[in-house]
């Protein structure tokens, strides 16, 4: 068994990025980051100001155990670069569930800055390079369909699908 | 021929119709998904519908002859009014006619456009007069059909016969009688567009039969250029007739008079403007110059290049459902007490013993009627919330038909059916979540992923009031917004829908979940159906304007395209 997958992540765009609260000019990109020390970066964006564009796809090697991809929108400065907006993307928003393993999501996260204040949206698509064997889909699982049964009580706890991940990872 | 440019501003505007812009309907908030498609080239939807007709076994009212039918296209309007669409011109001698001309209708998803067309057989005495001058109630009546637009839009061969009738009156009754069949056939207009960039200001017109060039569209005004490079211009096929059909490029100096001056023309097909660019090669301009009482044509030194050509082809919402992509519809109830006592006639779900339909049941029939076109199996799944199915805890989401083990039910009348034995069967109780609903609709949408299906879903959620989990309503909209899934919310009564235009990120922020992620593209329509009682818009048109722009931002997003 292979110790990690690779993920295609297309880093499309950022809307209304700031930085010192006020809208990026220019030269933002984008850094990937998997729980490893790998990291993944795109080329900066010249054009776009505070509604960068990138359109950029990235293959990323994931390992096994990683829960997490952490997508971080940075800024060219004098003396380097420097982060604006971080979001954590849990990989359960794309892995597990009903739908097919190739299946190709388009997501879209809002960012945190350091101190934790909303920032911009990035939008992103993710689509998890499967190899052939494990390409069947895993339709069957043991998820009770009744639909009626299911929801006991006021509180509603969640819906099948999203609890539903595979023992996977 | 120039006189018809003396805009200064010249732009894009394209003689023919045709607009260049992103031409977005909805203002989706969601420029990930705009700028993606913009990207792209994809525009606004097109669906202008070509109706041509033939028919078969038509009476035969003429003596000596066969009859000389014409037929007259109406739309029926929502009051049962008929519009006069068009007529086609008389065909002589004939029972199983064809008719040439043909009509332009424009196909709108969200409304049911009832077609009727009348056959009549016109007089040899009338034969001289001019078709639209022709008083109807002079001509034998040969018959009717009625049909819908979308019926014979979503045929896999775009043709639908229909029955021609028409009322015999015999010994005081009135019998209605089969005569002839009536078949029409519907053609899109518009599905690809060719884009072409060249160089003062140019005009392309096509050439049609009798010589006479028709402006198709026109460059932007270079000033003081010996050299233009002029924008892209856009020209769908349609409105050049094919890619081999000769066009007229003419090069003018532009003159504020109005009154432009050819430089020089030349006449090229698109094909031919495509091997121009990829030859790299310029085409020298000619002028028609008087010889005589002749014209030579002058070889000019000025050439014309093709910079850009590209093709591409726009896939319509009707493209995706001829080519086999389904449109399926689910319904949800909203069964709080807050609705009122069923049996007392102030509670939204009083079945009125005349008859007449409670708010629930108009919402169910007039959203229903609309999307079952487009199911084809009308089958279609519906739950019931907020209630207390007999003996049992309250349920967020009940089989509406009382099943325990599967929630479709049989068309339209199967979910007014189910919808009224519930109503005998549970208690209304509360509170009002929608996320569970949300939650299996999903979880149905996704399974069919799973399972290969190219289907697109369609969640009816009627309700009276205010949700209690928006927080977890977004969150499970948000999820569902990465599926194949379009959520059509209608309130009915007269609470605060507040949180329902929340919901509808129309006008406001994109959804946010609680953990930090968007909802990637908007999938929620939201209409009081208070507002347009009595109002000109009807609560369908309001609530499935939006749903093939979902649709097709779903399909062009993940590069689906529809079947051949």
């Amino acid at each position: 068994m292979s110790t990690s997958y690779t993920l295609e992540i297309t880093v499309i765009s950022g809307e209304n990025i700031r930085k010192n609260r006020k809208p990026v000019k220019k030269d933002a990109f984008v850094v990937i980051r998997t729980d490893s020390h790998k990291f993944y970066t795109t080329k900066m964006d010249a054009g776009g100001g505070s509604y960068p564009a990138w359109n950029e796809k990235v293959a990323v090697d994931m390992p096994m155990h990683a829960r997490f991809i952490t997508v971080e929108v940075q800024c060219k400065t004098s003396g380097g670069s420097k982060t604006v907006g971080t979001a954590r993307v849990p990989l359960s928003d794309f892995v597990g569930g009903y739908v097919p393993q190739n299946y190709l999501h388009f997501l879209s996260y809002r960012l945190r800055d350091c101190n934790g204040e909303r920032n911009g949206i990035i939008n992103i698509s993710v689509r998890a390079k499967v190899p052939e064997y494990a390409s069947c889909s895993r339709a069957e699982i043991g998820v009770p369909l009744a639909l009626g049964e299911t929801y006991s009580g006021g509180v509603v706890t969640g819906v099948p699908i999203w609890c539903a991940y595979p023992a996977k990872f | 021929m120039g006189n018809c440019f003396s805009d200064e501003l010249g732009g894009r505007a394209a003689v023919g119709g045709t607009s260049a812009s992103h031409n977005n309907p909805t203002n989706a908030p969601n420029d990930a998904v705009d700028h993606f498609l913009h990207s792209r080239g994809y525009h606004g939807l097109f669906s202008q519908i070509e109706l041509s007709y033939s028919a078969s076994d038509l009476r035969d009212r003429d003596l000596l002859s066969k009859s000389d039918p014409l037929l007259v296209a109406y739309a029926k309007g929502r009051d049962g009014m008929l519009e006069e669409l068009g007529r086609t011109e008389v065909v002589l001698n004939s029972l199983n006619p064809t008719w040439i001309t043909k009509h332009n209708i424009t196909h709108q998803f969200e409304i049911v456009q009832t077609l009727v067309f009348r056959v009549y057989d016109v007089d040899t005495q009338f034969h001289n007069v001019e078709v639209k001058m022709l008083k109807l109630d002079e001509q034998q009546f040969l018959g009717e059909a009625t049909g819908v637009l979308s019926e014979i839009v979503t045929k896999s061969n775009r043709s639908l016969t229909l029955d021609l009738v028409y009322r015999e009156e015999s010994s005081g009754s009135v019998r209605l009688r089969n005569h002839g069949k009536l078949t029409v056939h519907a053609e899109e207009c518009i599905n690809s567009k060719t884009t072409t960039e060249m160089d003062p200001f140019l005009v392309i017109s096509k050439v049609v039969e009798n010589g006479i060039p028709i402006p198709v569209c026109k460059t932007e005004v270079m000033k003081n250029e010996l050299k233009p490079t002029w924008k892209p211009v856009y020209l769908n096929i349609q409105q050049v007739g094919s890619k081999d059909s000769p066009l007229v490029i003419e090069c003018f100096n532009f003159n504020s008079n109005g009154k432009h001056d050819l430089i020089g023309k030349v006449q090229k097909s698109l094909a031919d403007l495509e091997k121009l660019h990829s030859s790299e090669q310029g085409e020298s301009l000619f002028l028609p110059t008087p010889v005589g009482h002749n014209y030579h044509n002058k070889v000019l030194k000025s050439q014309l290049f093709v910079e850009k050509y590209y093709e591409s082809i726009q896939h319509t919402f009707l493209d995706y459902l001829a080519g086999g992509c389904a449109l399926n519809f689910m319904a949800a109830i909203d069964f709080t007490a807050s609705n009122g006592n069923p049996r007392l006639p102030d509670s939204l779900h009083y079945i009125d013993p005349s008859g007449r339909p409670n708010a629930y049941q108009r919402a169910i029939i007039e959203v229903g009627e609309v999307l079952q076109f487009y199911d084809a199996d009308k089958r279609f799944p519906a739950w019931g919330f907020g209630a207390r199915p007999i003996d049992g805890p309250v349920s967020h989401c009940f089989n509406l038909n009382g099943s325990s083990h599967h929630c479709e039910v049989e068309g339209i009348q199967g979910i007014m059916m189910a919808y009224t034995s519930a109503l005998l069967n549970v208690s209304l109780a509360g509170p009002t979540l929608f996320g569970p609903v949300i939650g299996n609709a999903a979880l149905i949408a996704s399974q069919s992923l799973a399972n290969g299906g190219r289907k697109y879903f369609v969640l009816l959620i009627i309700t009276d009031g205010v949700v209690t989990d928006l927080q977890e309503t977004k969150d499970a909209l948000v999820k569902a917004s990465d599926l194949p899934l379009s959520i059509l919310i209608v309130g009915v009564g007269g609470a605060d829908f507040k949180e329902m235009e929340i919901l509808d990120a129309d006008k406001g922020e994109r959804l946010e979940s609680s953990t930090g992620r968007v909802a990637s593209r908007d999938i929620v329509q939201f209409v009081p159906l208070r507002d347009v009682q009595g109002g000109q818009i009807s609560v369908v048109q309001a609530l499935l304007a939006e749903l093939p722009t979902q649709f097709l931002t779903y399909m062009r997003t993940r590069d689906i395209q529809p079947n051949p």
